[in-house]
C-alpha cells in the first residue's frame, strides 16, 4: 500500500488555532480531536495517538465483546491517527481540518479502518487497470427544533423544516428550508466540496444533496464533511439533522451509490448494445455478494425497516436495466453515463465501507467472471416466491450470517474486518433486544435516542 | 485446594424427549426460553409441564419491551417472539433473575405455574456447570486454551481446570454464581457488574467469554 499523501502547502502565515484530525469509526461516526498547530507539526508524519476503542466502542459507548480481538489490539492499547495532507483545508477561521486513517506502531494500516479497506480495493482495481468513478446521494431529514429541544423531546413529534406538504422535487418551500439549505452549499462551496443538486426528497423534512462523482476516496471524505457540514449548519440555524435510517415511521433514507468503471480514459460500463461484458461481470459480483453486503451498508437495527416493498428501497436480489425497483440498476448506452446505482445503502451506512464492499463486490465479479442472473423487467417488489429471485437479507442477524459466509467479501475485504464487523453486529443486536428495543414498534425509542444523532 | 481435571458427564436418567422449536432468526428471549425448556426436558424437571397439550402462555420482561410466546401442542412446544394472540396465561418476569415473576401471572394460574416450574430447571453443579460450558465453546476463536474455575467450598478453596495450553482465564465466585454463569441461566456481564463474579484474563478474553457465555444462554 503505498504512503498517503504527506506533504502539502505550508500552513497560512496567520495559522490557525487548531487543526481538528478526523476519520470515521466502523459506524460511520465523523471522530476526531482538535489538536493545536504545534502537536500537528511535530505528530503529522509520526501520527496521533487514538485508543483502539475507536473501533470497539459501540454507539452507546459500551465497549463491544463477544469475539476475539485482532492481535494489534492490547488493553486500550494506542493506534495512529496519520493525515492525508492532500486533504487539509481551511475548515473555518482559526480551524483547519484534515483527515486521516488509522497506522499501527509498526507502520503497517490498521486492516479494519474504514477508509484504508476502501484503499484497498481502490488499489487492487487499479491492479487489473481500472479506475472507478462513483457519486454518492446523501439524504437526510431536517427539523425546525434545535437538537436541544429534540432531545428534551426524545427525538419525537419533531416539525419538519419547510412543512408537512409535498414531496420529492417541490420548489415551493418555506424561507426556513431554503435558508438552510442555500447555507450548506454556501459551506459547500467554501470548503471545496463540488455539490451537484439539492431538492427535498419523499419524506416530510427530507433533503438530498448529490455530490460531485469523483474517485472513491475524495468522495467518500466529502461524503463525511458534508454531513459534518449540514449538522453544523443545522445546529448554528437552531435545527437539527439527522441520517438515520428511518427517523420517523414514514419513509427511509437512502444512500444510493453510482458507479461506472475507466479503463484508459474510457468508461468500461459502456457498449452501444447495452451492457458491457465488464458491467456485466460487475453486475454479477454485485449480486453474488449483495447478501453479504447486506450487513455493511445497513449497519443497524433500524436500517431494515426501509425494506418495505413498493417504498423505495430493493427488497429482492435482482438488476435491471433503467429499473429502479431493483437492486441493481443498470444505465446503458451512454459512453459517459453508462453506469450502475447500487440502491440498498441506507443514509446510516458508513459510505468508506459501503464504496469498500461495492468495490469488492465488483472487483469478485471481474476476477471470477461472475455471470449475472436474467435481469429483472418486471417490478422487483412484491414478487411471489417461486420466481427464482431471493429476497434481501432483512435483518441484522440475517445479513451478518451471509457476510460471514461470502467467500469474495471475506477474501477481499478480509478476515479481520469481517469477523469483526459480525462480532459488532451481534452486540449491537443483543443491545437492541436486551437493553430496551422494541422489535413490535414501528420504530421503538430506543433507536430514535441511538440512531437520530449518531452516526 | 481441591482440583478437579474433569467433571462427570450430567446424567441422561430421567430426561425426556421433548420436542422444543424456535421460529427462525429468533430474538434472543426467545432463544433463552427454548434453551432452558430444553435443559428442564434434559433434567426430566417439571415433565408434566413440559408434556402439556395445549395452551398459550405470554412471557415478558419486566423492565425491557422483550416477549415471547410459548404455544403447547401434541407434538411438542413452539416458542416465538412477541405476543400476537390472546395468551391462556401471561407471565412477568426477570430475565436476568432466571425467570422470577415479578408480578402475579395471569390467566390460566395452573398453566402459569408450570411454565415457571419449566423455566427454573435445577442448575447443575458448578464443577459439572463449567464442564459442560467448556464442552460447548472451546472451539470457539481466540477462546484460552485452559478455563479455572475457582471458588470457596466446605474445605476451602475449590477449582477446576479444563484444557489444556499456555493462555488461560480465571473465573471465581461462589458455586451458584459459577453454577450460572457456565449454564447460561445467568448473564456473565450482569453478573460481572453486579460484582459477584471474578475474572483474569485480557480484555479480548473477556470479549470471547462474553460471545462464549452467548452460546451456553442462547444457543445450547
Amino acid at each position: 500500500m503505498p504512503e498517503l499523501t504527506t506533504t502539502s502547502a505550508p500552513l497560512r502565515d496567520s495559522g490557525p488555532r487548531a487543526v481538528r484530525l478526523e476519520a470515521t469509526n466502523h459506524e460511520g461516526c465523523f471522530l476526531g480531536k482538535n489538536v493545536s498547530p504545534k502537536k500537528f507539526a511535530a505528530g503529522k508524519d509520526a501520527g496521533f495517538a487514538f485508543a483502539d476503542l475507536l473501533f470497539g466502542l459501540d454507539l452507546g459507548n459500551l465497549p463491544v465483546f463477544g469475539s476475539a480481538f485482532p492481535a494489534w489490539r492490547g488493553h486500550l492499547d494506542d493506534v495512529y491517527f496519520r493525515p492525508d495532507m492532500s486533504t487539509l483545508i481551511e475548515w473555518k477561521p482559526g480551524l483547519d481540518s484534515v483527515i486521516g486513517d488509522y497506522w499501527l506502531k509498526d507502520g503497517t494500516p490498521v486492516p479494519i479502518c474504514p477508509r484504508n479497506l476502501l484503499r484497498q480495493m481502490v488499489e487492487r482495481l487499479a491492479a487489473h487497470g481500472f479506475t472507478a468513478t462513483v457519486a454518492v446521494e446523501i439524504e437526510a431529514a431536517v427539523f425546525e427544533e434545535s437538537i436541544h429541544e429534540a432531545r428534551a423531546r426524545g427525538y419525537r413529534n419533531l416539525s419538519p423544516l419547510g412543512g408537512n406538504a409535498g414531496t420529492a422535487y417541490h420548489l415551493a418551500k418555506s424561507a426556513d428550508w431554503i435558508d438552510y439549505m442555500n447555507a450548506v452549499a454556501d459551506r459547500l462551496d467554501e470548503v471545496g466540496i463540488e455539490w451537484e443538486a439539492f431538492s427535498d426528497e419523499d419524506a416530510a423534512g427530507q433533503v438530498e444533496i448529490n455530490l460531485a462523482p469523483g474517485d472513491p476516496i475524495k468522495v467518500g471524505d466529502a461524503w463525511a464533511r458534508t454531513r459534518q457540514i449540514m449538522r453544523e449548519v443545522a445546529f448554528e440555524r437552531g435545527h437539527c439533522v439527522t441520517f438515520m435510517a428511518k427517523p420517523t415511521a414514514g419513509y427511509g433514507q437512502a444512500s444510493h451509490i453510482n458507479l461506472s468503471l475507466q479503463r484508459d480514459g474510457d468508461n468500461a460500463f459502456y457498449a452501444e448494445d447495452g451492457p458491457s461484458e465488464t458491467m456485466l461481470h460487475a453486475i454479477g459480483g454485485l449480486l453474488a455478494t449483495i447478501e453479504g453486503n447486506t450487513s455493511i451498508v445497513l449497519p443497524q437495527i433500524t436500517s431494515y425497516r426501509r425494506l418495505v416493498d413498493l417504498s423505495g428501497p430493493p427488497v429482492t436480489i435482482s438488476w435491471g436495466i433503467s429499473n429502479k425497483t431493483t437492486a441493481v440498476r443498470a444505465v446503458c448506452g451512454h459512453p459517459k453515463y453508462s453506469r450502475l446505482e447500487y440502491r440498498l445503502p441506507g443514509a446510516d451506512a458508513n459510505l468508506y465501507l459501503a464504496l469498500a464492499g461495492v468495490l469488492a463486490g465488483v472487483i469478485g465479479g471481474m476476477e471470477q467472471k461472475i455471470d449475472p442472473p436474467e435481469q429483472v423487467t418486471d417490478m422487483a417488489w412484491c414478487m411471489p416466491p417461486g420466481l427464482g429471485i431471493e429476497r434481501i437479507p432483512d435483518s441484522i442477524t440475517k445479513a451478518a450470517a451471509a457476510l460471514d459466509a461470502d467467500p469474495i467479501l471475506r477474501e477481499l475485504l478480509g478476515d479481520e474486518f469481517v469477523d469483526c464487523w459480525i462480532a459488532s453486529r451481534k452486540w449491537e443486536w443483543m443491545q437492541f433486544h436486551t437493553a430496551g428495543g422494541d422489535p413490535f414498534a414501528e420504530l421503538s425509542e430506543w433507536e430514535s435516542a441511538r440512531y437520530f444523532e449518531l452516526p | 485446594m481441591t482440583e478437579t481435571m474433569t467433571a462427570p458427564t450430567p446424567t441422561a436418567a430421567g430426561a425426556a424427549d421433548v420436542d422444543v422449536r424456535i421460529e427462525d432468526d429468533a430474538s434472543p428471549i426467545v432463544r433463552m426460553i427454548g434453551r432452558t425448556l430444553r435443559d428442564s426436558a434434559r433434567a426430566g424437571h417439571a415433565l408434566d409441564a413440559l408434556h402439556t397439550s395445549s395452551g398459550t402462555v405470554a412471557i415478558r420482561s419486566h423492565d425491557t419491551p422483550q416477549a415471547a410466546t410459548i404455544s403447547f401442542g401434541d407434538n411438542g412446544i413452539d416458542v416465538s417472539s412477541g405476543v400476537r394472540i390472546e395468551p391462556d396465561a401471561a407471565i412477568t418476569v426477570d430475565l436476568n433473575a432466571r425467570f422470577a415473576p415479578t408480578e402475579d401471572p395471569s390467566g390460566d394460574a395452573d398453566l402459569a405455574r408450570g411454565v415457571l416450574r419449566a423455566l427454573t430447571p435445577p442448575l447443575p453443579g458448578w464443577r459439572e456447570a463449567a464442564q459442560q460450558f467448556w464442552d460447548a465453546t472451546r472451539s470457539i476463536a481466540g477462546i484460552p486454551d485452559v478455563l479455572i474455575a475457582v471458588t470457596e467450598g466446605p474445605d476451602g478453596v475449590e477449582q477446576i481446570v479444563l484444557g489444556d495450553g499456555a493462555t488461560q482465564y480465571l473465573m471465581a465466585s461462589d458455586p451458584d454464581t459459577l453454577a450460572g454463569v457456565f449454564s447460561g441461566a445467568d448473564d456473565l456481564i450482569a453478573v460481572l457488574f453486579s460484582g459477584a463474579l471474578g475474572i483474569q484474563g485480557t480484555l479480548s478474553q473477556l470479549s470471547v467469554m462474553t460471545g462464549a457465555s452467548w452460546k451456553v444462554r442462547y444457543d445450547a
